[in-house]
């Protein structure tokens, strides 16, 4: 397997990995998996006033969804919620050229972001 | 990971010995005639060739007319599956092999069932190894050749070969032997066992690729698989390359089990002390029926491709190939039982004769930074990632 210089930074350095203190406030988590791509990832995001202060991650799998995972989580932290739930995915696998038989482990990565999604007060 | 990387390779294949290179490159430069040719060039490089035939023959125990010069293991897998199953057609179409052959075993099977061979088999135990009572259960009056590895590829375990040989006799059913990891690692006496086909290859003993054999016993009567001339016997047609042959020679005289395998059983073992702190870790294979060269080990809570990929300084092989989407488990590990997690969460390491103990050392330093490093980033991971 051949893995982009891009993968290969996340990877070795992963930014925003780990957890979130235990009772933050506007603490959510989510998470999603796939045994059969032996695929799992979490995320657990501070949401204020509308704003993501600060994005983790935690990731069971392959480099590509260890990299894409980071990426997420870095990308998130600053951006409103609005613009947060839009994160595109297709655009950040393009950054790190995941193949395209590796698109199926990163769906999760959307999962678990929509699973933080739905814990948030509707109209946040 | 300090310099360069580290090989701990040795069962996928080997660095040539200085002193094969030597012969080889002796050969390459005086020897260019033809082993066939009836002129002095010819009969020199047949020289060549017939007392390498004999270092080979004397290492496996075997009468130097009984081996048959082939490209490597793989084709002297396909020569015995195919020459007996392909002779018997119509006769006795039934093959027996286990579930943790190597793939040149595995696909030839497969293709001879496409051609209306039934094939049987068998399970290995959950310590990887083929019970010769199982053996026995899949034989049927059909059955015309019975085919296990002598040492595992993965997990180097070592299967009871002269058991299994005798009672294929007893049934009268001919026994084919994988040996490709065998050699120079445990002792072979062909002639005196119980074996009627065996696969030989270089460059798992520091000789070259492209060169290996098979020896065919007094009792098979093999179809030939290349046709377009006598050599061999008329077993495998094609000129000798007589530089591969003698360096095959070469690394075979070298390869003295006796002299070798208690020093890479020291370095295994010493592998094994470093690993076995790591939480959770375990060998698989029977760990009193393995070669000197070869530890699988199993990681749980981490990805095989991560991994991988965390230990790029250090060549070892996966127990899986994680290829896509669609992760494939290593067949051998899979079929001892593991799960696919588990055998995705698998190396093997195999030492050979140029690995030091600093290797070793630094090796198992560097997984155990690696497994650390990736178990934390999945700290809150379900148990399946681990099971």
């Amino acid at each position: 397997m051949e893995y982009s210089s891009a993968v290969v930074r996340r990877f070795d350095a992963p930014k925003r990995a780990g957890e979130l203190p235990d009772g933050a406030p506007g603490l959510v988590s989510g998470e999603a998996e796939d045994r059969t791509l032996h695929v799992w990832v979490r995320f657990q995001l501070q949401v204020i006033e509308g704003v993501v202060r600060a994005a983790r991650f935690q990731a069971y799998g392959c480099p590509h969804t260890l990299a894409a995972a980071s990426l997420a989580a870095d990308w998130l932290e600053g951006q409103s919620v609005a613009a947060a739930r839009g994160l595109d995915m297709r655009s950040l696998c393009a950054e790190l050229a995941v193949p395209i038989d590796k698109l199926g482990k990163l769906l999760r990565i959307e999962d678990a972001l929509v699973a933080c999604w739905r814990q948030l007060p509707t109209g946040k | 990971m300090k310099g360069a990387e580290i090989y701990l390779d040795y069962a996928a294949t080997s660095p040539l010995d200085p002193a094969v290179t030597a012969v080889m490159l002796d050969c390459l430069h005086h020897e260019f005639g033809n082993p066939s040719s009836q002129h002095a060039a010819g009969r020199r490089a047949r020289d060549l060739v017939e007392a390498a035939r004999a270092a080979i023959a004397g290492r496996v125990g075997a009468p130097p007319e009984r081996l048959v010069f082939t490209s490597g293991a793989t084709e002297a897998n396909n020569l015995a599956l195919q020459g007996v199953l392909r002779r018997d057609r119509g006769a006795r179409l039934h093959l027996v092999t286990s579930r943790i052959e190597h793939k040149s075993v595995l696909d030839t099977a497969r293709a001879l069932e496409a051609h209306g061979v039934a094939v049987t088999y068998v399970d290995a135990t959950a310590l990887g190894d083929v019970e010769p009572q199982a053996v026995a259960a899949a034989i049927r009056p059909e059955t015309a050749l019975v085919s296990i590895m002598h040492v595992n590829n993965e997990t180097g375990v070592v299967q009871d070969v002269a058991a299994i040989g005798a009672l294929c006799r007893e049934r009268g059913v001919l026994f084919h032997v994988d040996a490709a990891q065998s050699v120079g690692k445990v002792p072979l006496a062909l002639a005196a066992a119980p074996i009627d086909l065996c696969s030989l290859t270089a460059h798992k003993l520091c000789g070259p690729k492209g060169i290996g054999a098979l020896y065919v016993g007094p009792r098979a009567v093999l179809q030939p698989q290349i046709h377009g001339g006598e050599q061999e016997r008329g077993l495998r047609a094609g000129t000798l390359a007589t530089h591969q042959i003698v360096g095959m020679g070469k690394a075979y005289a070298l390869a003295d089990p006796a002299l070798e395998a208690p020093r890479l059983a020291a370095l295994r073992d010493r592998l094994w002390r470093e690993l076995s702190p790591i939480d959770g870790v375990r060998q698989n294979g029977s760990p009193g029926r393995r070669a000197a060269h070869v530890l699988n080990v199993t990681f749980p809570g981490v990805d095989g491709e991560s991994l991988r990929l965390a230990l790029r300084g250090l060549a070892v092989s996966a127990g899986s190939a994680c290829a896509a989407d669609s992760p494939e488990a290593s067949h051998v590990l899979t079929g001892m039982g593991r799960s696919d997690v588990l055998a995705g969460s698998s190396l093997r390491f195999s030492v050979g004769r140029f690995s030091t103990e600093t290797e070793v050392l630094e090796a198992a330093a560097a997984v155990a930074t690696a497994v650390a490093r990736l178990r934390a980033l999945a700290k809150s991971a379900p148990p399946w990632c681990s099971a």
